[in-house]
């Protein structure tokens, strides 16, 4: 009897090449290598089983329903990628990312990308020198965790942790996972904490005992809201907190290619007659935000609220003081 | 004995392998391991498996026949019925975005749309991106990523200019691009500097523009990828922070140690490379810290913050 992995090969094989459209009956007899003493549930289920794996492998597996049974074969058209031609710095940028990946754990998703190379034509040539430590704390853990909950996501399956907050108090959640992110070496779980019935974000370095529910598993558990979009995550660290108001930053000509890259697409960037760029962002913490200015500089400005020009005087005067 | 990949795993692997075993074509066995992401002797067991694989009636011809002889791989056969690769599944795709994100590669990249055109069904490019973000570099990163990677991968010069965090002031610099190197997201140019004579570790995110000279430099020996330089090679600044300050950028300060101190403050020692990074990054804490040690830095805290208040006035 062939082995397992070698029974789905064979399955693979057959219906992509099967002229006409095979029952399961007839994959059963065709020789692939399922268990000859095999009861019709058993065999049933280990058939769903080896296609649900081809569909997770690429393969899109066309049904054919007739009066006496359902037929199964390989539907080309959707299965088959057409070549895709990259300019010769997009493959080396890919070839970058993927080396640099391959080997961090605490990228979730290293297996997926070597595949997905593969399947572009794109590896075969080792690409340039590149490495990565995403995260330094427990990538290990932290990389397989964040996939899990990746997969919770598109699946729509909610998930139980044991989580422990920045006060060190202790809980158990259950929460319909909306989206997962990365932001200075942790990655981060949103979704709707069902018991607070509110929108949370876990820190997955906080999280023990991680269970996805595996009941009904082809069954949604959760619809998620048509307009949540898991970039609204990426705040700048002066957007967190209370309520926000809008404050303008001036980068000085010299510096104002560096506002499309400090500002991660928060807010709106004009350019000024004199070349500099007025940065008009929503700040929920407006000392925060004068910490921000400083630690960004030089040639960057606070040009308002009077609130936030406040906040950076009486600052700078502290460290002065301080300092003296 | 580390466990293998489940058989699922397994099999989506080595479905990977069968479009790129084309008949008559001799084969390098590690060339195919880099392809589908293993070993090479993960990639010579998986080639083993495929040829007790076919189709039926499975005779010698429906086989999928290859030799195998050391590290080579010699094919006989076209796959049948799988010889052309596969549309992305969701997982790929999604580890793709992933992976562009963390290159600043926008949802909207004319690369991240090439990719989604052979995306298979099951969520949409816009989909991912709503749901997963790997890493988010700043904008406007891709193009110098890819020139950089490009450079690197053609042991070709480059001319960067690069805001240097110490003066402030943005030098241009002829440089030997080495590797790039990511660390807690941000990346890293690891460079010969042809001006200073030396390796140089340049951040991305504060270099202008890059450009290729055409112009191949030797490839090095072997290149040090550690960019952050080892604590204990640098002067260390002691910087006290108040009770109730929040300590989050400190703990992200390399190699910084944090020590609580009976009155609530805590001691934060950390190694610097220049004075005015250190400066720069206190002076930035608004009062909130204090540079103890040593004097130097302490003065430049003062002199920053003095500067500061100035351009208020």
């Amino acid at each position: 009897m062939a082995d397992a992995t070698e029974r789905l090969v064979n399955l693979a094989l057959y219906l992509a090449s099967t002229p006409a459209p095979v029952t399961a009956l007839e994959c059963r007899m065709a020789g692939l290598g399922y268990p000859e003493r095999q009861d019709d549930a058993a065999f049933l289920r280990m058939f769903e089983r080896d296609k649900d794996a081809l569909r997770a492998a690429g393969l899109v597996i066309e049904v054919v329903t007739s009066e006496e049974a359902e037929a199964y074969r390989v539907d080309a058209a959707a299965t088959f990628a057409r070549p895709v031609d990259l300019e010769p710095g997009d493959l080396a940028a890919l070839r970058a990312v993927a080396s640099a990946f391959a080997d961090d754990p605490g990228f979730p998703f290293r297996d997926d990308l070597a595949l997905a190379l593969g399947k572009l034509g794109s590896a075969g040539h080792a690409g340039p020198l590149a490495t990565s430590e995403l995260s330094a704390i427990e990538p290990d853990v932290q990389g397989p965790l964040a996939r899990t909950i990746a997969e919770a996501v598109q699946t729509h399956k909610s998930l139980t942790f044991g989580y422990t907050n920045a006060h060190g108090e202790e809980k158990l959640h259950a929460v319909d996972p909306y989206g997962v992110f990365f932001r200075e070496g942790v990655w981060y779980l949103t979704g709707r904490d069902r018991d607070a019935d509110a929108v949370r974000t876990y820190a997955i370095t906080r999280m023990r005992d991680l269970e996805v529910n595996a009941s009904r598993p082809h069954t949604p558990d959760f619809e998620r809201p048509g307009d949540f979009d898991v970039r609204a995550q990426e705040r700048l660290p002066f957007q967190y907190g209370g309520r926000a108001v809008s404050a303008q930053v001036r980068f000085e000509p010299d510096v104002a290619w560096r506002a499309e890259r400090l500002t991660r697409g928060q807010g709106t960037l004009e350019t000024l007659g004199d070349g500099s760029v007025l940065w008009t962002v929503e700040a929920a913490n407006l000392t925060a935000l004068a910490s921000w200015i400083v630690g960004e500089g030089p040639a960057l400005h606070a040009v308002g609220p009077p609130e936030l020009l406040e906040a950076l005087v009486s600052g700078l005067k502290r460290v002065v003081a301080a300092h003296g | 004995m580390a466990k293998g990949p489940d058989t699922a795993t397994r099999a989506r692997r080595l479905l990977a392998l069968l479009p790129l075993l084309k008949r008559g074509e001799t084969i390098a066995i590690a060339e195919l391991a880099a392809a589908v992401g293993c070993s090479p002797a993960e990639a010579a067991a998986d080639l083993a498996a495929l040829t007790m694989c076919g189709v039926p009636p499975f005779t010698p011809v429906d086989m999928i026949e290859l030799d195998i002889q050391g590290d080579h791989v010699t094919v006989y056969i076209d796959p049948p019925g799988l010889d052309r690769p596969l549309r992305l599944t969701v997982a790929e795709a999604r580890a793709l975005g992933a992976a562009l994100d963390a290159a600043g590669y926008a949802a909207d990249s004319a690369l991240r749309q090439a990719l989604a055109s052979v995306s298979g069904g099951g969520a949409s490019a816009a989909e991912l991106e709503r749901t997963v973000r790997a890493g988010a570099a700043p904008g406007g990163l891709a193009s110098l990523y890819a020139t950089l990677a490009m450079a690197a991968d053609e042991h070709e010069k480059a001319r960067i200019t690069y805001l240097t965090g110490s003066s402030g002031r943005l030098s241009e610099r002829v440089v030997h691009p080495w590797a790039l190197v990511n660390r807690s997201g941000t990346w890293y140019l690891v460079a010969f500097c042809e001006g200073v004579g030396e390796e140089r570790v340049f951040r991305l995110d504060r270099m202008r523009s890059a450009e290729r000279l055409g112009v191949t430099f030797p490839p090095p020996a072997s290149v040090p990828l550690a960019v952050i330089p080892r604590p204990d090679e640098l002067p260390v600044a002691e910087v006290v922070f108040a009770p109730d300050a929040s300590l989050a950028e400190a703990r992200t300060w390399p190699g910084a140690t944090l020590e609580t101190r009976p009155d609530g403050s805590t001691l934060v020692r950390v190694g610097y490379q220049t004075v005015s990074w250190i400066a720069r990054r206190t002076a930035a804490r608004l009062g909130e810290a204090e540079v103890t040690e040593p004097a130097e830095v302490r003065e430049a805290v003062h002199a920053l913050a003095a500067a500061l208040l100035a351009e208020r006035r």
